[in-house]
């Protein structure tokens, strides 16, 4: 229980965890591979995590994403190696001499999987819906088209969009595209209620990409078969069904039983155990999420004015310094994440090896230097073993804050609290919901607190993140929200770094500046990046094999930016699929006859006891 | 310390599995009228919960509609509405909450549907788990409870009471744990034979004969927990009435008759003591129904405790607002039934 | 009825009447629970737990339970030889030995704090509602009803949310709060009892102020009952209180038995076989328990005659 680790924050996680899927090689369209009905080779994956709503423009969870992968296909998509943008219904596309025109060539023969042929106009159509639409139709997919300025169908195969600038994002374009012939029929106010399900009005979940969803229970499981209308390969395998699993025990003993075949974002101490077992591949990749201690840096506003109550050494630079100094990230990550992991250092994670920043000289773990800094800074350390001001005011006391959901959270707190205790600093600290930690962190009502990141193969979002722009805001009535950025730094020259990369195309010069940004940020000390985690899958290798790593150097099996994995396990013998489904008839049968048992032994026991007990008291 | 008077106070409200729980209800004549009476002060409670849950959810801390926003980007134009909904004088909510105290268009932030929606999918997964658990505790309960107070002082009644007081005082998440550790996982030598999660097996349609031997099988452990810990709370105060009714006199009388000791028992004893038992199962129905939350999440049972549990993690409001207006209606109507029902098998208490 | 009854002493201090009249009743008391031997058992578990408690300090060194100091051991080590360690490692390899001595102290404290609180709510609106008729009693009558029907652990978590942290204290206060009105009902059940007797008639008519009415007869005649309820409470408290912690809902850097069982379930002793993280912290509660249910069972007997009769 208690761990929502992969579960969305700040709302925009996986927000670009779209489709990017098969390489246009085949256009044979759907071979009408005869399906038999038993013996299906279903890939049975277990979940923790429910889908939130199936509706691309209300669900954020990561595994409607996944579903959405598996059902829509959209422009362009994150290759298989190191997230480069690779071809999706665009079979190739470029931009004008000044960037500012796109054009889009699509593939022919692409269809929805209720036999509408997909065109120019759909897209027109999702792209139009999301830039003329109101916030519903713009929260999720806004980011993409904010700098479009129109979208035009010149054929049925070719689209043309004119930009404002220049834009990378132009080249990974993740947006489902939507059949217009059914949303047409859904309009913002239907759209707020509609949740896109097979049996719903609409037809939901029609797209044209390799699986089409027939079935769907909430919190119990989700079911795909293959797409025989789909324009691509033809995957090897008739189906995919996600279970969904609210712990990790549970999820583990069903991968361990043959339940399902494959297991997501397992817990470390869990993933250990299945390390043993010959049937089982434990499968610990590199991911894009980390974990991090942020400062109080001075809260305020956009305009300038200050907020909160954090406590003025934070504002020093040095303070946070030495406070960095003073943790020990090896130790977290054997701690919360039993070794699972890497110390952290800068907030583009190693996973996306084009753009993150390697910091040459960390800072280590050394109390030693820590203590320096804050002795020579002018912050003695009273009577008490607590540090104060260098005017003498304010004993240095932290306001602490750690995630209930999340044990990671709490024990990184808890140790957090030892370490500052080590030079001078006393703390306090509480659990408390993400939800009442947003609210914190917006009105800087904290001095450190931790909680993580997800980070997208575009590094845009989380170079967002450190601007002036993001810190938080007061509407017109007075209320004041948080940003993105929960840290309040804020500098010019990052923010010009980040319009910059914003509009730079050249991907390796545009790598530069999101570097720069990085470099800063860490020796800023904005933040503490304590830990970069792993992505802890496991599979059943006596059902499935030819997974697909993304990216190619350790990267994750499944749950990545794209199918591939789907569209390429094949089955491990012909008849695993209904042997799988008799095993375990045959385990029900055994074990209701067991458990029969069992209980007529207890009633006869208790009769015979009884009965014993009842004859010698008779008076 | 001052000895205390004897009589007055019911022995069912003495008993230590009670707490006084069991509602004695007031004297009036005529099943008709005491039913009537009874839903009267029933609509007097459900009232006090609806301005309760009002007031309660009123008070939580923070700005709602930070709350509310969380995450999501909402425009500037939608924020003033709400705003505007929000920030009207509190009679004036409370006014629009007394309209629709069920909050019918209410969504589930966490699954974007209507709340009562979000209930009702949750609802016949609870009700299996609940009716399975309470018929085994029902069952073995009242059948130890007897047999003990029966044979009071003997064996039996000794070993039976230690185990059953050995296991009121179990936490049935802890129990629940332990059967996945030994018949889930399997430990040392049981098998690991069970599930350990959900309600039914992958892709299975309940209505199906597979569905439900499915169903039956995710069904054990979770059960067995709940049921284990209720069964003692019921042969403890099984056993108390049977005590407290052989000491009566008409039972001395029956006995000293000559009236043989089943005939007995089967005739007198049984009905008199069933009626405490009888109340604390029907209120205790009611509690289950809000009360297997530890449980329902370490089986990941997708009842209406796990679905609490998930809101109280992802801070979803509405749906945490009906979820407890809806577990105190059930305690409420449980309640009402277990009075009534008392009061028509047993003339006495509606005197 | 022993105040009735107590042997007359020549001796003129009515101080010294009262004191002797104690001591017996008192003896007496003792006597009588003595009898019991499952009675006996839960004083002698609770005073093994509280004996642990009140050592836990001094025989556990507070560094054990400090993650920090305990980076350098390994992670569910399994039970060793050396004593600290006899019950293995933790999650953060702590000694869970330890964990298990000053674990019993938050369990003891809030479970008997929080009774407390609630016996003192449940006696005064029990004595309120049973003693004025009217709409003042009838009015605590259905607040107790109201109460009885909140759903326990919402209402626990939207109250922790009210109060605002997460502290011992704040446990205290929720779980006092929500306890109360199984006291509050058995002590009106009692009060109506008393009420008929024939000497509250007589203080009645005497003219005595409902407030000496109720502290001089009502109080002395609920309190017994009152006690042995109480102690029953504090049974259901401490398991409500490890339910809470279990659901991650109490202070994670408290160290108490079910916070143990949530670290224990959150990172998956029972599948790695760790069951020296799972098993004693379930023992310890059940034992905990066991002690106030078995006591407040013979208290209930003692005090009421009528159940000791035969």
């Amino acid at each position: 229980m208690a761990r929502t680790r992969r579960s969305l924050r700040w709302g925009a996680v996986a927000s670009a965890a779209m489709v990017a899927g098969l390489l246009p090689l085949a256009t044979t369209g759907g071979q009408a591979q005869a399906l038999e009905q038993d013996g299906k080779n279903i890939f049975v994956v277990g979940v923790l995590q429910d889908v939130d709503n199936l509706n691309p423009f209300k669900g954020i969870t990561v595994a409607a994403y996944e579903a959405w992968a598996l059902t829509y296909d959209s422009l362009t998509g994150y290759g298989a190696d190191r997230f480069e943008p690779v071809p999706q219904l665009a079979k190739d596309w470029g931009a004008s001499e000044d960037g500012l025109t796109w054009t889009y060539n699509l593939v022919d023969n692409a269809t929805f999987s209720d036999g509408e042929p997909l065109t120019a106009d759909d897209v027109v159509y999702t792209f139009q819906r999301i830039m003329d639409g109101e916030s519903i139709e713009r929260t999720n997919w806004g980011s993409y088209v904010k700098n479009i300025e129109s979208v035009t169908a010149v054929d049925d195969t070719t689209v043309e969009m004119v930009v404002e600038e220049p834009s990378p994002i132009m080249d990974t374009l993740t947006i489902p595209i939507l059949p217009e012939h059914i949303w047409k029929n859904i309009d913002a106010d239907a759209l707020r209620k509609y949740t896109n399900e097979p049996d719903s009005d609409p037809p939901g979940m029609v797209g044209s990409g390799p699986f089409i969803m027939t079935d769907a229970v909430k919190g119990q499981y989700y079911r795909f078969e293959t797409n025989p209308n789909y324009w691509g390969d033809q995957p090897n395998i008739d189906g995919v069904e996600y279970k969904i699993y609210q712990n990790d025990n549970g999820l583990v003993t069903a991968l361990e039983n043959g339940e399902i075949d494959f297991a997501d974002d397992i817990e470390a101490s869990l993933f250990n155990t299945l390390e043993g077992n010959p049937d089982v591949t434990a499968k610990s990749s590199q991911y894009s999420g980390f974990n991090y201690l942020t400062f109080n840096g001075g809260a305020q506003l956009t305009d300038g004015t200050p907020i909160g109550n954090g406590h003025p050494s934070l504002k020093d630079p040095i303070v946070r310094e030495a406070i960095h100094y003073a943790i020990d990230k090896e130790a977290l990550v054997d701690r919360t994440l039993q070794g699972r992991g890497s110390p952290g250092d800068t907030f583009i994670p190693p996973i996306y090896g084009d753009f993150h920043q390697t910091v040459e000289d960390p800072i280590t773990y050394d109390p030693d230097m820590a203590n320096k800094l804050l002795d020579d800074a002018g912050y003695a350390m009273g009577s008490d073993g607590i540090r104060t001001m260098p005017d003498g005011s304010d004993p240095l006391v932290y306001q602490l804050y750690s995630r209930q959901n999340s044990k990671t959270s709490q024990t990184t707190i808890q140790l957090l609290e030892g370490w500052l205790k080590a030079i001078g600093i006393d703390s306090k600290s509480e659990s408390v919901s993400e939800g009442r930690l947003y609210g914190i962190a917006g009105d800087g009502t904290f001095d450190m607190y931790e909680w993580g990141w997800v980070v997208e193969p575009d590094p845009d979002y989380q170079v967002s993140v450190f601007t002036c722009d993001q810190m938080s805001y007061e509407t017109k009535s007075g209320q004041v929200y948080a940003g993105l950025n929960d840290s309040f730094y804020c500098d010019k020259e990052y923010d010009q770094l980040y319009q910059d990369q914003a509009i730079e195309v050249d991907r390796a010069a545009r790598a530069d500046l999101v570097k720069q940004a990085q470099q800063k940020v860490y020796d800023a000390n904005a933040y503490i990046v304590t830990e970069y985690y792993d992505y802890l899958q496991a599979y059943r290798n006596d059902r499935f094999t030819g997974f697909v790593e993304q990216p190619s150097d350790n990267g994750a099996i499944l749950f990545q930016y794209g199918t591939y994995s789907y569209e390429n396990i094949k089955p491990v013998s012909a008849d695993s699929g209904s042997g799988s489904s008799s095993d375990s008839n045959t385990a029900l049968i055994i074990g209701g006859v067991a458990a029969a048992a069992v209980l007529v032994g207890l009633i006869v026991w208790f009769a015979t006891r009884g009965r014993r007990g009842a004859n010698a008291d008779v008076e | 310390m001052a000895q205390q008077e004897p009589g007055g106070v019911s022995d069912a409200a003495l008993d230590p599995t009670e707490f006084g729980r069991v509602q004695r209800p007031s004297r009036v004549s005529g099943i008709g009228r005491f039913t009537a009476r009874r839903l009267l002060t029933g609509l007097g409670t459900l009232a006090f919960v609806l301005v309760f849950n009002f007031f309660l959810f009123q008070m939580l801390p923070g700005d709602p509609l930070a709350r509310y926003k969380g995450a999501r980007e909402i425009s500037a134009e939608d924020l003033a509405a709400l705003r505007q909904e929000l920030e009207s004088p509190l009679w004036e909510q409370f006014f629009n909450y007394v309209k629709d105290p069920l909050q019918l268009d209410s969504y589930s932030t966490i699954q974007g549907k209507p709340v009562w929606e979000v209930i009702a999918d949750a609802l016949p997964w609870t009700l299996i788990l609940l009716g399975t658990s309470t018929l085994l505790a029902t069952v073995i309960g009242i059948w130890i409870g007897i047999r003990a107070g029966w044979n009071r002082g003997s064996k039996f009644d000794k070993n039976s009471t230690g185990i059953t007081l050995f296991l009121y005082a179990t936490p049935e998440f802890w129990l629940g744990l332990l059967l996945i550790l030994f018949f889930s996982t399997g430990f040392w030598i049981f098998p690991g034979i069970f599930p350990s999660g959900s309600a039914i097996g992958s892709g299975l349609d309940p209505w199906t004969v597979d569905g439900v031997i499915s169903i039956a099988w995710h069904t054990v452990l979770p059960a067995a927990s709940l049921a284990a810990v209720y069964l003692a709370d019921y042969s403890l105060i099984m056993r108390a009435s049977m005590v407290d009714e052989l000491g009566q006199d008409y039972l001395m009388t029956a006995r000293a008759k000559g009236l043989m000791d089943r005939a007995i028992r089967r005739g007198h004893a049984v009905p008199n003591a069933s009626l405490p038992t009888i109340t604390l199962i029907f209120l205790n129905i009611g509690f289950i129904i809000g009360g297997a939350i530890t449980v329902e999440t370490v089986f990941s049972y997708p009842g209406l405790g796990l679905l609490t549990w998930n809101a109280i993690q992802a801070d979803d409001l509405p749906l945490l607002q009906a979820l407890f207006l809806f577990f105190s209606v059930s305690v409420i109507v449980f309640n009402m039934i277990a009075d009534i029902v008392i009061a028509a098998i047993d003339p006495r208490i509606r005197l | 009825m022993t105040t009735d009854t107590a042997p007359t002493v020549a001796i003129p201090s009515v101080r010294a009447i009262r004191w002797k009249r104690r001591q017996v009743a008192t003896a007496r008391f003792i006597r009588a629970f003595s009898r019991y031997r499952s009675g006996l058992f839960g004083v002698g578990i609770l005073l093994f737990f509280v004996a642990v408690a009140v050592s836990a300090p001094y025989v556990f060194p507070e560094y054990l339970l400090d993650p920090n100091a305990n980076l350098s051991n390994s992670v569910y080590a399994p039970p060793s030889a050396e004593f600290y360690y006899w019950m293995g490692t933790d999650d953060l390899g702590r000694s869970v030995l330890a964990e298990l001595a000053w674990g019993a102290r938050p369990s003891l404290v809030v479970g008997i704090l929080a009774s407390i609180m609630a016996m003192i709510i449940g006696t005064l609106v029990g004595i309120a509602s049973g003693h004025f008729r009217g709409f003042f009693g009838g009015s605590m009558e259905r607040l107790t009803d109201w109460f009885l029907v909140l759903p326990f652990v919402p209402t626990v978590i939207v109250l922790q949310a009210v109060l605002g942290e997460t502290t011992i204290w704040i446990t205290v206060i929720v779980l006092g709060i929500t306890s109360w009105p199984g006291t509050a009902r058995l002590v009106r059940a009692q009060t109506l009892s008393v009420e008929a007797r024939p000497y509250i008639e007589r203080a009645k008519v005497l003219g005595n102020s409902d407030w000496a009415q109720m502290v001089r007869h009502i109080l002395p005649n609920v309190m017994p009952l009152v006690i042995a309820n109480t102690t029953l409470t504090v049974a259901i408290v401490i398991l409500s209180m490890t339910t809470l912690a279990f659901l991650g809902l109490l202070d994670p850097n408290l160290i108490s038995w079910g916070g143990m069982l949530d670290s224990a379930d959150a990172t998956g002793a029972a599948l790695q076989g760790a069951w020296w993280f799972l098993i004693p912290p379930g023992l310890c509660v059940i034992a905990v328990v066991l002690a106030f249910t078995l006591i407040g069972r013979t208290l209930e007997v003692v005090l009421n005659p009528r159940l000791g009769s035969n």
